[in-house]
């Protein structure tokens, strides 16, 4: 199997380069039939990646610990499931997958094209996937090889980290992938745009579905990210602004921006170039990202280490960077479009303001992250900045998205009259007005919070009131019922509804960011058997320990009653695992969520007589951010839905 | 130039100049130096720190210097500088260890630096996580073929 899986992997490569080759010639020579021949080499190139993951998962899945990467990220005691899942754990693994994923969107382009005839950008776009194939296919064949064995067969490998035996953990990386790997899509069309001058939106077009998409994932990626780091590592929080963390929003923010501005040159045929370097910049990023993680360049707490893999991604992204830059340059002239905004008041120039807040937001975080880099080759002293900074300066930044988010859909394309902006803005003002003074009363006085929620209502106003426009306008004119209407309005009109949800999901974060950063409660207190602690709220009653064993671990845990005005409403239970092969034991964290706020609870000593110290916090609002992200997602997801009707 | 094109570049120039105020108010601010700690010991940039003044300090834990109070969550260990390992400091971190927290491993602190008594007084404490473990089961794989 071991042999199987190399042969594949190389397999894969020399079918790559084969269709590339069959690819320049037919484009050379204006050949449809070497064009075809290329095609057929990459749906090969796809058969054997997918044969060398086959391979791989199992070689897992039969505990073969004499593969290198098996023996590292493996053990016997692994439950199954994350068996076949430590197949992205590391390095090598994340690679082949990445290899596997990018060969399988390189067919679904060749089989979504399918009933078309190849016209002339199409070579281009395999040219420039298969070209990215070749790099990751390399690594795979000649730097980091998964099927690499040991000279001698462990009794057992090293199992998989703890930490990572978590379900978020377990689809953070491939969704997160999925995302990076989807935008070698709209970056191949784009490139193939410009080698061929046609300088139309029908690449904006034919890559609207990959894009979206990628960026769903990509957030989905971000999310369980956050969701994971939440849940499992125990320190309360979702993000930190760690570097890694960082390479993967970078990306987020900019293709958030494409998306916005790729809509504006679908309806009004302006901002070409713009929308050349967003997409650009966006897959540049996305490979910067994979850099990041992976050259250990950076003092992050979760990168993979000096991998020996920096280089070869710095060179990649070097070729990018330079040939997409090249390329635009030398078709500038005919993308430049002397259109230009027609009034300030206008939803073009919202879209602008809003592509100038995602990429200063980009910048800012971009900058704070290899500030300890630049600083060092400027001045030879390595500066850094955390939290604070990212805080400091993105928060603002945020407020004044999430005020546009409001804004955008109340003004109209072209130019907006006062009366009209008069009318519109009434009732989402009077919503943000009201919740302002009841926050007020609530004794809400942090600016950037009370800003925060303000400016949600905001936006939930604006979208409430132009769903309940359309439903009642609806009713009027088919004599539907309301919920009918409300249905068929979403699904009819789910492009644009698709958005409106997003935005919605978004505002819901907002809510939920602001109230559980702002007013986070936390204590800390040792109990014996019997004894309480207060916090809000809450009271917490330890009421016994028990210790048990399960699967591949030993379990400590404390059960602790929960209670509210006197009465007794819950029970939660912290733990401490003692996993085989582990030398350290990890804290589990004990998570009571509700709409309201999440008590979370970790147990991070048990000392004599089994007496406890508690981590405690009350996150208010906190579910908020995972239902709004829930939203965003399947916004991203309505709005691609394909329609019949355009199709025919 | 048209006249509302005008408006809307004089906004967006407004926006730009103000996110780079942002920007440098939040380097001025929040920016703090990152050294080893032999170049917090001994170099002359290390040495000017104030023990007032925040920095951000990488080493590896010392084996055996760890003690941990679970009562009142204190954590005292010592570092060293991976390149200098006679160059050392005591720390000391108010909270709850991390898991992943074990001897020999890269820690980041950052905090303020009492020279006179050679200890750290960490607010924050990060610690590599398990998605960096390559070299390290490369380098157990090795010395496991030498046995």
């Amino acid at each position: 199997m071991i042999t199987f899986g190399i042969l594949s992997q190389l397999a894969a490569l020399f079918f790559t380069l084969l269709s590339m080759g069959l690819l320049l010639a037919g484009l050379g020579r204006n050949n449809v039939r070497l064009v075809e021949s290329g095609k057929r080499g990459l749906l090969s190139a796809l058969a054997a990646t997918t044969l060398a993951s086959i391979a791989l998962a199992y070689l897992f899945l039969t505990d073969n610990f004499q593969v290198e990467y098996v023996a590292s990220y493996s053990d016997r005691a692994l439950p199954i499931f994350y068996k076949a899942t430590a197949f992205w754990a590391g390095q090598k693994g994340s690679l082949l997958f990445w290899a596997w994923v990018l060969s399988l969107f390189i067919g679904l382009v060749i089989f979504s094209n399918r009933k078309e005839p190849d016209d002339r950008n199409t070579p281009y776009v395999y040219l420039v996937m298969a070209g990215t194939l070749s790099f990751f296919l390399f690594l795979l064949c000649v730097i980091s090889n998964p099927f690499d064995t040991l000279n001698f067969m462990p009794r057992d490998g090293q199992g998989l980290n703890p930490m990572l035996q978590n379900p978020g953990m377990i689809f953070h990386p491939p969704t997160l992938f999925l995302g990076y790997i989807g935008f070698t899509v709209p970056f191949a069309y784009a490139i193939a745009a410009m080698i061929t001058g046609s300088s139309d939106a029908s690449w904006i077009r034919k890559t609207r579905v990959w894009n979206v998409l990628s960026w769903v994932f990509l957030s989905i990626g971000i999310i369980l990210g956050g969701q994971w780091a939440y849940v499992e590592l125990g320190w309360g929080g979702y993000w930190a602004w760690d570097p890694v963390e960082n390479a993967s929003f970078i990306p987020w923010l900019v293709s958030t921006a494409f998306i916005h501005t790729a809509i504006i040159q679908e309806r009004r045929g302006v901002m070409k170039v713009w929308n050349m370097v967003l997409v650009q910049l966006t897959f540049i990023l996305c490979i910067f990202g994979t850099y990041l993680v992976r050259s250990g360049i950076l003092q992050s707490v979760h990168d993979f280490g000096a991998t020996g893999l920096g280089g070869y991604f710095l060179l990649f992204l070097i070729v990018i960077t330079v040939g997409g830059v090249y390329l635009l340059a030398e078709s500038y002239s005919e993308f430049k479009t002397p259109g230009s905004v027609e009034s300030y008041l206008s939803r073009e120039s919202t879209f602008l303001f809003n592509n100038v807040i995602l990429l200063a937001l980009a910048f800012a975080t971009l900058l704070g992250t290899v500030f300890p880099i630049l600083s060092e080759v400027v001045t030879g002293n390595k500066i850094t900045v955390g939290q604070p900074f990212f805080n400091q300066v993105n928060t603002p930044l945020f407020l004044l998205l999430i005020l546009l988010t409001g804004i955008c859909p109340l003004i109209g394309w072209r130019k907006a009259t006062v009366s009209n902006l008069r009318r519109n803005f009434l009732f989402p003002g009077i919503v943000a007005l009201l919740s302002g003074i009841v926050m007020v009363a609530f004794g809400i006085r942090q600016t950037y919070a009370l800003l925060a929620f303000v400016l949600a209502a905001f936006v939930g106003g604006t979208i409430i009131q132009e769903y309940v426009t359309a439903i009642l306008s609806r009713k009027k004119l088919t004599g539907e019922s309301s919920p009918g209407a409300a249905v068929k309005i979403l699904w009819k009109m789910r492009r644009r509804y698709g958005g409106h949800i997003v935005h919605f999901g978004l505002a819901m974060m907002v809510v939920g960011i602001a109230a559980s950063s702002a007013y986070k409660l936390e204590k800390q207190a040792t109990l014996k058997q019997g004894e309480t602690m207060t916090i809000g709220d809450f009271t917490l009653e330890y009421e016994g320990f028990r210790q048990y064993e399960k699967y591949n671990r030993t379990i400590y845990a404390a059960r602790l009653g929960v209670f509210r005005d006197g009465k007794r409403i819950d029970e939660m239970e912290a733990e401490r695992r003692y996993y085989v092969n582990a030398k350290q034991p990890t804290t589990e964290v004990a998570i009571r969520s509700t709409l309201a706020q999440d008590l979370y609870v970790t147990m991070p000593g048990i000392g004599q007589g089994n007496e406890i110290t508690l981590k405690v916090a009350i996150n208010p609002l906190l579910i908020w951010i995972w239902f709004g992200s829930g939203l965003m997602v399947v916004g991203g997801v309505l709005a691609i839905i394909p329609s019949r009707r355009r199709e025919s | 130039m048209k006249k509302s094109n005008r408006k809307v570049m004089i906004a967006v120039l407004v926006l730009v100049t103000s996110v780079g105020f942002l920007i440098y108010r939040g380097f001025a601010e929040t920016s703090v130096y990152y050294m080893t700690v032999g170049e917090l010991k001994t170099s002359v940039l290390g040495q000017k720190i104030g023990p007032t003044q925040a920095v951000r300090v990488g080493g590896l834990v010392i084996d055996g210097s760890t003690s941990y109070n679970q009562r009142d969550l204190e954590l005292r260990f010592s570092l060293k500088d991976e390149n200098n390992p006679h160059e050392t400091i005591d720390a000391v971190y108010m909270g709850a260890k991390p898991d992943a927290f074990e001897p020999d491993i890269e820690a980041l602190l950052e905090g303020t630096y009492d020279r006179a008594r050679n200890l750290f007084q960490a607010e924050t404490l990060m610690v590599k996580c398990p998605s960096k473990y390559e070299s390290e089961t490369k380098q157990d794989d090795k010395q496991e073929v030498g046995k």
